[in-house]
């Protein structure tokens, strides 16, 4: 294989790897398909076309592969928009491997671009933007590497060299001009299609929803990103905070899913303005980042007040405002990337609402058990208290002896017909949602008032503030002690409350987060009055020392600096721009020449590389040929146009074309008669 | 030795300069029969105001032609047979002493004539054929301090014998680059040498030709080829295809400056052929050959015909390669 040929190839793979990471990165590819177009990838950048000679046969594993996808779409496990990405992937996977010919070119790239737009439709983020660049560069320089292949014969070497560099260079100036433009100029929300409000890189996290089913695997667990970030006040001033952030509570178990009876939405708005400094509650500022992908207001356990909310689209940032809707919850109205806002709640581990507060039904929705709850719940959580009466003593026994007698684990798959009972009895192994559903209903077997909390536990100093990851989502339960309210008791191992993902992971992901937070406020977030602020301070007179403005009415040295960068830049610009207009025009007789080229290309005159018009016609007058008389006098006005100082005057160019047509004409009329002559004779 | 030059009237366009090269082409085509063109490469060498190398085994009719083309111009002739003795006073003349008037007078030597025929001139001692190079240069001689003018149209056109070299002192590269142009004439075609052994049967072949023009027309001539228009296009290429040869792997020494001049000046009056007053590149490409290939010095050591007809293959190559303006 040609020199050329192998990097092209290697182009258009690794472009074809950027189309798919450029899916792959919103986290919602399943992994299988991740896998096998990954390891597809790594045979064709070796050059293993392991499918070259079984191109249809194999075309039966992508069919194989539709029908999987394709049932995971009709069972709900997968999203049409995902599954459809997945295939391309596939699709592209089996194109990768097959026989390096023009077709599969093309088909690799035609799904290269499939990938790019259903990388859009999935995510958006700035990893996206990346792999779309990639996709661009690399598919570009294959494509023209491979027209530059089509041209040279074979057997002659590629000029790899002098293709790449000035196509490396012009593609150099159209990225820096589209990231230059896309800086430049107020941006679109291009991100419409997505299904959900950019997740970015990661899985879903939060899983906030209006039930909690049982049951499942708890991958979130391991999701190290970033959803929530806050600032306390006071600030508690510790390392690891291990708070409870809440974000909803359910009452109602009906065996597999936690509902909540609670408060129907009350449509009733509130935005509540706060006033920082309330006695003996703690003040948070609070952020809630892309990767969280819900609605739900979420703050430090029980919750007092919230308000000043805002909303942040890629389209900007505006108020919002928030409603209280079942279960505890508040919601944010709009959607939205991300929200922030305040919240004023109780210490950590202080208690929420007082029972008397609480309507009758939801006092009564805290006894309810399931219809066919297992017997032997109850029998349990009796032998466990051994008479123990007290709420709040009562769920930390019990809690104690859940952590005792069962492990936590996350590999839990399948329903099973009473998840409750499974876990207690069968299994013995269960994540936070399995410890605190059984540490509800046994208190309720028991008499004891209690429910279900979902929101986050944990809480890692960064930065003056705290930040909470989708691994931290977490379930506990609130026991009503009366006189108290609600009293959180967590019967899941502490070992396990907070997110278990590798530190390594955490770092990369932090390293992401801050790039992306980074282009989030200076792209993404970079407004037109961000562009005015930045013209303004540089024109701004420097403030003293002392703050009062300086008596000097000249401009800052800033602004001498940026007037110097403009001008150089201007100036760069110029001189381009005037080689470019200096660049040397084509002769108005050197299109007049092109024309009557293409005239005689009608008449199939065998014409030997680099033969100029002048050199036709002596040799076509040498050989005494039929369009010799036509051409002659306008190979003579050409030369005399170009070389000779004597311009063509207006419409002479028409006029000799009209010539040289009519005689072009004249002899392909003449050469058929001449053909036809013959046979004629013959005929008769 | 000398013809009665018949004066006439100055070439006014180019289309009369053609005739009157044909009217001279015509005549050396009488004496040399079959090399029509050659015959227009000589005239084009005149016309350039160039000196002509005539290189060819003996008895192919450098001499005739060069005889002829004298006679058909009208020029004061002189022939010098180059040999191993001859001495730069044999050809440029000398100071001789009268004892009359008891002073130095100079002679002239052969070379003070219009066109002068330097037969085997690669038999000279080397300050010999220095002194001819130099007036061929200068268009004077120097001697004792005086200067002496050569009478215009002063033409060379010398011969060598490209095959027998022994006890010969070949001319260096840098004195072939004052010859604008180098040719060969070959033998004539079997059907002209039966029909020159019916018709002629020995008689000598200058006989049949006739004067046709004179030094003033050869200068008006001249003038006018001096003076067509050479675009800016065309001297381009010119360059680029001296750079060509410059570049080429094959070649060590490419084209001088005084070749690409050479080229220019050659391919003007090849533009007369066709009554232009303007050279086109296909004039430059006409001449590039006869113009360059004893001018670039190849690698390899062959030299001799051999490197000639290389030389001339390797510039056709670069001709074609070059592209050349539209």
């Amino acid at each position: 294989m040609r020199q050329g040929s192998r990097l092209r190839l290697v182009l258009r793979d690794l472009g074809s790897g950027a189309a798919f990471a450029s899916m792959a990165v919103s986290g919602q590819l399943p992994a299988w398909t991740l896998a096998l177009y990954g390891l597809a990838l790594v045979c064709a950048l070796a050059g293993w076309r392991l499918f070259a000679r079984r191109a249809k046969l194999t075309a039966l594993l992508l069919l194989v592969a539709a029908v999987v996808l394709g049932m995971n779409v009709l069972a709900g496990a997968l999203n049409l928009v995902v599954a459809a990405c997945g295939f391309a992937g596939l699709i592209s996977a089996h194109r990768l491997l097959s026989a390096p010919e023009p077709a599969t070119d093309g088909q690799v790239h035609l799904s290269g671009l499939l990938m790019v737009a259903g990388g859009a439709a999935l995510s958006g983020e700035l990893v996206y933007g990346f792999f779309l660049v990639a996709f661009s560069v690399l598919s570009s320089l294959s494509l023209a590497l491979g027209v530059v292949e089509a041209a040279v014969p074979e057997g002659e070497p590629m000029p790899v060299r002098e293709v790449m560099r000035p196509l490396a260079k012009g593609l150099l100036f159209a990225v820096a001009g589209a990231v230059a433009f896309f800086i430049l100029f107020p941006r679109l929300n291009w991100n419409m299609m997505g299904p959900r409000t950019s997740p970015g890189l990661g899985a879903a996290t939060t899983g906030f929803s209006d039930t909690v089913r049982l049951g499942g695997a708890g991958t979130i667990k391991g999701n190290p990103r970033i959803v929530l970030r806050s600032t306390l006040s006071p600030d508690p001033g510790k390392e690891y905070l291990d708070a409870y952030w809440l974000g909803r509570t359910y009452d109602i178990f009906d065996g597999q899913e936690w509902t909540s009876v609670g408060r129907p939405p009350r449509g009733r708005l509130f935005m509540v303005t706060l006033r920082p400094g309330a006695e003996g509650l703690v003040h948070q500022r609070m952020e809630l980042l892309p990767a969280y992908g819900a609605r739900t207001a979420v703050a430090l356990e029980s919750p007092a007040r919230l308000g000043n909310a805002a909303a942040h689209t890629q389209t900007g940032s505006r108020r919002i405002t928030l409603q209280e809707m079942g279960g505890g919850e508040v919601r944010f109205l709009d959607p939205a990337t991300s929200y922030t806002y305040e919240a004023y709640s109780l210490p950590p581990g202080g208690s929420g609402d007082k029972f008397e507060d609480l309507p009758a039904d939801e006092q009564d929705a805290l006894l309810t058990l399931p219809e066919a709850i297992d017997a032997r719940v109850g029998q349990t959580a009796a032998r466990v208290l051994n008479g123990e009466r007290e709420p709040l003593a009562a769920a930390r026994k019990l809690a104690d002896w859940l952590q005792r007698e069962h492990a936590y684990t996350l590999e839990l798959s399948g329903d099973v017909e009473d998840p409750l009972a499974d876990f207690l009895f069968e299994r013995k192994a269960g994540h936070c949602e399995h410890f605190a559903t059984a540490l509800t209903l046994m208190l309720r077997t028991q008499g004891i008032r209690a429910r279900l909390a979902t929101g986050f536990f944990g809480g890692e100093r960064v930065a003056g503030g705290y930040i909470v990851r989708a691994g931290d989502a977490h379930a506990w339960t609130h026991v009503l002690v009366p006189g108290r309210g609600f009293v959180t008791v967590d019967a899941t191992p502490p070992s396990h409350r907070a997110s278990q993902s590798s530190v390594v992971l955490q770092r990369l992901l932090a390293l992401y987060e801050a790039m992306e937070a980074g282009w989030r406020s200076a792209v993404v977030d970079y407004s037109f009055r961000d562009q005015m602020d930045v013209a303004r301070a540089l024109v701004r007179p420097p403030r003293s020392r002392t703050g009062e403005e300086k008596p000097s009415r000249l401009p800052p040295l800033r602004a001498w600096a940026a007037a110097l960068v403009a001008g150089m830049v201007a100036y760069a610009a110029w001189r381009v721009l005037a080689r470019f207009l200096d660049r040397e025009r084509p002769h108005e007789a050197t299109r007049f020449v092109d024309a009557v080229e293409a005239q005689l290309a009608s008449a199939r005159l065998e014409r030997p590389e680099g033969e100029t018009l002048e050199d036709l016609d002596a040799r076509l007058t040498r050989e005494g040929h039929p369009l010799s008389p036509a051409l002659s006098p306008i190979t003579r006005r050409y030369l005399e146009a170009r070389f000779g100082g004597r311009p063509l005057r207006q419409g002479e160019a028409a006029v000799l074309l009209a010539t040289l047509k009519r005689a072009v004409a004249d002899e392909a009329r003449r050469a058929a008669d001449e053909s036809r002559t013959p046979r004629a004779r013959r005929a008769s | 030795m000398n013809q009665p030059a018949r004066v006439l009237s100055p070439v006014p366009s180019p289309a009369s300069a053609r005739s009157a090269m044909e009217r001279i082409a015509t005549q050396l085509g009488r004496a040399v029969q079959g090399k029509e063109a050659q015959a227009q490469l000589v005239v084009t060498c005149v016309v350039a105001g160039g000196h002509l190398l005539l290189e060819d085994v003996p008895g192919v009719g450098k001499t005739t032609l060069a005889e002829a083309l004298a006679r058909a111009c009208g020029l004061s002739f002189s022939r010098v047979q180059f040999t191993a003795d001859l001495m730069p006073a044999d050809i440029l003349g000398a100071q001789v002493f009268h004892a009359q008037s008891a002073t130095f007078q100079f002679r002239p030597g052969p070379l003070f004539r219009q066109l002068v025929l330097a037969d085997e001139l690669n038999r000279a001692p080397p300050r010999t054929q220095s002194a001819l190079l130099e007036a061929m240069a200068q268009g004077q001689v120097s001697l004792d301090g005086a200067t002496y003018p050569l009478p215009p149209p002063f033409t060379v056109v010398a011969t060598q014998n490209p095959v027998d070299f022994s006890g010969t002192y070949p001319l260096p590269d840098s004195q072939l680059d004052r010859f604008m142009v180098r040719m060969s004439l070959g033998h004539p075609a079997p059907e002209v040498e039966a029909r020159l052994l019916a018709t002629r049967g020995g008689a000598p072949a200058l006989d049949a030709v006739e004067g046709v023009s004179g030094p003033e027309e050869v200068a008006s001539l001249r003038a006018l080829a001096a003076e067509l228009k050479l675009d800016a296009a065309v001297a381009e290429f010119v360059v680029r295809l001296a750079t060509a040869t410059r570049q080429h792997g094959d070649i060590e020494r490419g084209a001088s400056t005084r070749a690409v001049l050479a080229l220019g000046a050659a391919a003007r009056a090849q533009a007369l052929w066709e009554a232009r007053d303007f050279v086109t590149p296909g004039d430059v490409r006409a001449v590039l050959v006869p113009c360059w290939a004893h001018r670039v010095l190849l690698r390899s050591a062959v030299q001799g015909v051999t490197a000639r007809d290389e030389a001339a293959h390797l510039l056709e190559e670069i001709a074609r390669k070059v592209p050349a303006p539209r």
